[in-house]
């Protein structure tokens, strides 16, 4: 794909995840009442019954979509898509031989936990959840709250010594915490893409940046990877390089933290970045 | 409790620091942490600060792509009174200047403040990020 000259062209586009997440849910929709006879079935037969596997087997391939919905939520985290979908599928088979009709729930509701938390797992034996030692861990909650204090009071984003003083320690240690603060890991996994409500209102107020974009090259690889953003790294994104706020004015703006602005501005300039280069 | 940080620093007229790392991405988050650092010691802001290390990334990832193999990239930190300075230098395989009309160009603007870039002879090229001292330093006017 050669930058830029491919105006008027078809736009070198990634297929649009919003549209398979809303097949998926169609699809699961449909298949739901199926799914339920068949999960009667496979509680009503023996054990060792040949025909168990086969249901087994098809319960799986119909909840795949569901599988590939929860593991793309993850898919912006630096694990390739295909191993998540791998170990959701695990979780999702643990679901299935769990599932009890009787408990009145949907599969979909009893299993979305379980395939969550192996997808978690992955990342936690993986090491992207860095263990932060304890002293770290509580220097770091330490550090975001006395930064939103002291932002308050100054009217700005404080000074490495002006936090150093109001914590009692030295700059040295500060530096560390915000070090640990920015350890990648550290964005949460257990609150994923979570600002999937409220697109509607978000992207409004998008509309007028996308105009500043236009007067960058390489937009025509540049979109479709923003489109692929959660919206709320994409407003992030967009409000402090085309709508010139600080990451605290938009920390404020979202109510986050600043250092969590800051964490999800670096993370998704890497990913940018990383799109753009195999663009190239 | 309105204490001066700003006040106590003695930033002598032009102090650098140069870093050298090998010409890998593998080697960025020393040049981060010491970005954090050093823009600590002139009292810029949290904000400030975390601009500057992603501003600093960026540049890399920016040289990085068209470094001659097995090459050295030198980052050197000028810090005077009124903000740092920060080149960042490596050897091109080309000698082409970043494009100014590019998303990464727009947002190294944003995080830095002053962006330029220069190519000497050799084809080195350096992308030198300007920040000024700002809300802590001077007075705090305007702010939210």
């Amino acid at each position: 794909m050669t930058q830029g000259s491919s105006t008027g062209a078809e736009p070198p586009i990634a297929p649009d995840p919003d549209i398979d997440e809303v097949e998926a849910s169609e699809r699961s929709g449909t298949d739901r009442a199926h799914a339920r006879q068949l999960f009667v079935e496979l509680s009503q037969r023996p054990e060792g019954d040949p025909t168990r596997a086969k249901m087994r087997d098809e319960l799986v391939a119909m909840h795949m979509p569901l599988v590939e919905y929860l593991a793309r939520r993850f898919r912006n985290r630096g694990e390739p898509l295909d191993d998540l979908v791998q170990v959701a599928t695990i979780g999702l088979i643990k679901s299935i031989d769990r599932f009890d009709t009787e408990r009145g729930v949907e599969f979909s509701t009893y299993a979305t936990p379980t395939i969550v938390g192996e997808i978690k797992r992955h990342f936690r034996d993986k090491g992207w959840a860095i263990r932060v030692p304890r002293r770290l861990q509580e220097l770091k909650l330490a550090l975001t709250k006395t930064t939103g204090e002291l932002s308050q009071q100054l009217g700005r984003s404080p000074t490495v010594a002006e936090l150093a003083e109001r914590l009692g320690m030295s700059e040295e240690e500060v530096l560390e915490g915000l070090e640990s603060a920015n350890a990648y890991a550290a964005v949460s996994l257990d609150a994923p893409e979570s600002s999937d409500e409220g697109g509607g209102a978000v992207s409004d107020t998008l509309g007028e940046y996308d105009e500043a974009l236009d007067r960058v090259e390489y937009r025509e690889a540049l979109k479709p990877l923003l489109d692929e953003l959660p919206v709320r790294e994409k407003k992030i994104l967009m409000l402090r390089f085309f709508g010139n706020m600080t990451q605290s004015q938009i920390a404020t703006q979202l109510g986050i933290s600043q250092m969590h602005v800051s964490r999800l501005l670096a993370r998704t300039l890497a990913q940018l970045r990383e799109g753009l280069l195999h663009e190239d | 409790m309105t204490h001066d940080a700003a006040a106590d620093i003695e930033v002598p007229l032009r102090d650098v620091v140069t870093v050298r790392i090998p010409a890998s991405g593998a080697y960025l988050a020393v040049l981060r942490t010491a970005t954090a650092g050093l823009a600590a010691r002139l009292d810029f802001t949290l904000d400030e600060i975390e601009d500057l290390r992603m501003a600093v990334d960026e540049a890399c990832a920016l040289l990085l792509s068209s470094a001659v193999a097995g090459t050295d990239l030198t980052c050197a930190f000028e810090l005077d009174s009124d903000g740092l300075r920060i080149a960042v230098t490596v050897a091109s395989r080309d000698g082409v200047l970043p494009r100014r009309d590019t998303f990464a160009w727009t947002v190294l603007t944003a995080l830095a403040g002053g962006v330029d870039a220069r190519v000497d002879a050799e084809n080195r090229v350096t992308v030198e990020l300007h920040k000024m001292r700002g809300a802590a330093a001077g007075a705090a006017a305007g702010g939210a």
